[in-house]
Parts: C-alpha cells; structure tokens; sequence
C-alpha cells in the first residue's frame, strides 16, 4: 500500500473507531459514555465549553478565512 | 507578577495554537486564540481574587494558592442565560427553529458563494464564530440535567481517538514539504478536503454540516 493509502486508512480507522465506541455506548451495556454525554460533561464547566467551542470556531476559521 | 489563570491548561493549549497558528500564516486565526485566552485568563484571576479577598484572613484559604484556586473557581459554568431560561410554546419552538434553519442555509448558501480565504469569507467565518463562542461563555442555553461521572475505561478510549487523530495529522503535517506545501503521500485532513471545498456546493455543504455541529455544540 501507498503512503498515501496509508495515511487516508489511518484516518478511516480512526472514524471507524469513533463509529463503534458511539454503537457501543447507544446499543450496549459497555461501560462507554456516548460523545454527547462526553460533551456535555466537559461542556459543565466555563473553560471546557469555551474551549470545544473554540475548537469549533477554529475548524471554520482554518478551512475558510484568511 | 502572579497570573493564575496563565496557568489553565486550556490557556496554555491556546497560546500554543496562537502561537503556531501565526506562524503558520494564519495571523487572524491566532489573534482570536489569543483573544480567548486572554479573556479565560483575565476572568480566572478574577475570580481568583474575588476569593481571596473573601476568604477569612489566616484562616487556611488564606495562603496563596493561585493555580489551585483558578482551576476550581472558574470551573462551575454560568448558569443558564436568563434571557432564553424560559420554556417556548410548542409553535413559538417551531417558528424559531424554521427561522435558524432557514437562515443558516442562506448562510451556507451565500459564504460558501465566496472565494476560500477572501475577505468576505473570512468576516462571516469570523463574525460568526466569535458570536457562538460569546454566547456560549454566558453558560448553557438551557439547564441540562448532570450525566454524572463517565464510566473511566470508555472516556479514556474516547480520549485516545482523539489524540490518535491528532497525532496521526501532526505526523501527515510534519512530513510535508513545509508548511504551506502538501504532500500526496502524507496528506493532511486539509489536502484530503481541498478537492471538496473548491465549488460552490462542496463549500457549502461544508459550512452547513459547520453550523450543524456549532448549533449542537451551544445547546450543550
């Protein structure tokens, strides 16, 4: 496989991962916490929703503005 | 002079971002990195001191505690906006969500019309952020019932994705030609998506699912 192939099903597995821990918190009794209960966990203090929202703010900012 | 709130990670994590954002040539994106943490810094002391000068002298909260003190008064998020803590009817909810649907496709529609990086894109990138991140300092937009304490194992594995995604994208970076030139063997997320947002639909599309995710975020 490529460098490239590589890298892309890197980021695939990742995703992929992502995919099976939120399955695994929504469709069974694994002691996983689903990403929105994640969220909103951190999201109950001051700096933890400041920084998630900034985290989202600099998605934007990085794929559009100057 | 002693700054507490200097010493927050989420502080230091966003300097670090300023600070290779800058150089990264992305000068604004770093100005606003520095501006939050700013701010989270500013208000930590504050609270900081606003602790201080209550606690009772010689008593034992008394000592100085700068970093300890800053990390735990800043903790507890506001509470719910008082302007919009009142439960809306059932059409009144409707209305308002057609109204934001309504108007974030526009949004989408008219910013992803826009060059990539122009100027135009930029202020409604920037004016929106700064606006979502401004009404999400106040607090919650809604009380949220406490999902209590994770279950360890499995927030830890969310925590490993995370990093892993972060690193597995700072190895594509460093193993770029530099840092504005990509690399097809080793492309970063932003490569992978350039084919994307290079039409009018791709950006679209991508501002829209953008705002999606922004508006989850800051009913959080």
């Amino acid at each position: 496989m490529s460098g490239h192939g590589i890298t892309v099903a890197g980021y695939l597995a990742l995703v992929a991962a992502g995919v099976v821990l939120e399955v695994a918190a929504t469709r069974t009794k694994a002691p996983v916490p689903s990403l929105s209960d994640v969220l909103t966990r951190i999201m109950r203090t001051r700096t933890g929703r400041v920084g998630v929202l900034v985290a989202w703010a600099w998605l934007g900012l990085h794929f559009f503005s100057q | 002079m002693d700054v507490p709130g200097i010493r927050q990670p989420i502080v230091i994590v966003l300097l670090l971002i300023a600070f290779f954002s800058a150089i990264s040539g992305k000068p604004l994106d770093g100005l606003l990195m520095l501006l939050v943490a700013a701010g989270l810094a500013w208000e930590a002391a504050r609270v900081s001191s606003r602790e201080a000068a209550a606690a009772p002298p010689g008593g034992p909260g008394s000592l100085p505690q700068p970093g300890l003190s800053a990390a735990v008064s800043a903790e507890p998020a506001a509470a719910p906006s008082a302007q919009v803590s009142r439960p809306l009817r059932g059409w009144q909810t409707a209305t308002a969500t057609a109204a934001l649907v309504a108007g974030g496709v526009v949004y989408a529609v008219i910013v992803g019309s826009f060059t990539r990086f122009s100027w135009p894109a930029t202020m409604a990138v920037v004016g929106l952020a700064t606006l979502v991140v401004v009404i999400g300092w106040q607090g919650p937009l809604h009380p949220r019932p406490d999902p209590g304490p994770l279950p360890m194992p499995g927030t830890a594995l969310w925590g490993g994705v995370l990093l892993a995604g972060g690193l597995w994208e700072l190895a594509a970076l460093a193993q770029q030609p530099s840092l504005d030139d990509t690399s097809y063997a080793h492309p970063t997320l932003s490569a992978l998506t350039d084919p994307v947002l290079t039409g009018h639909f791709g950006r679209s599309l991508a501002l829209a699912v953008w705002l999606l995710i922004g508006g989850y975020l800051v009913r959080r």
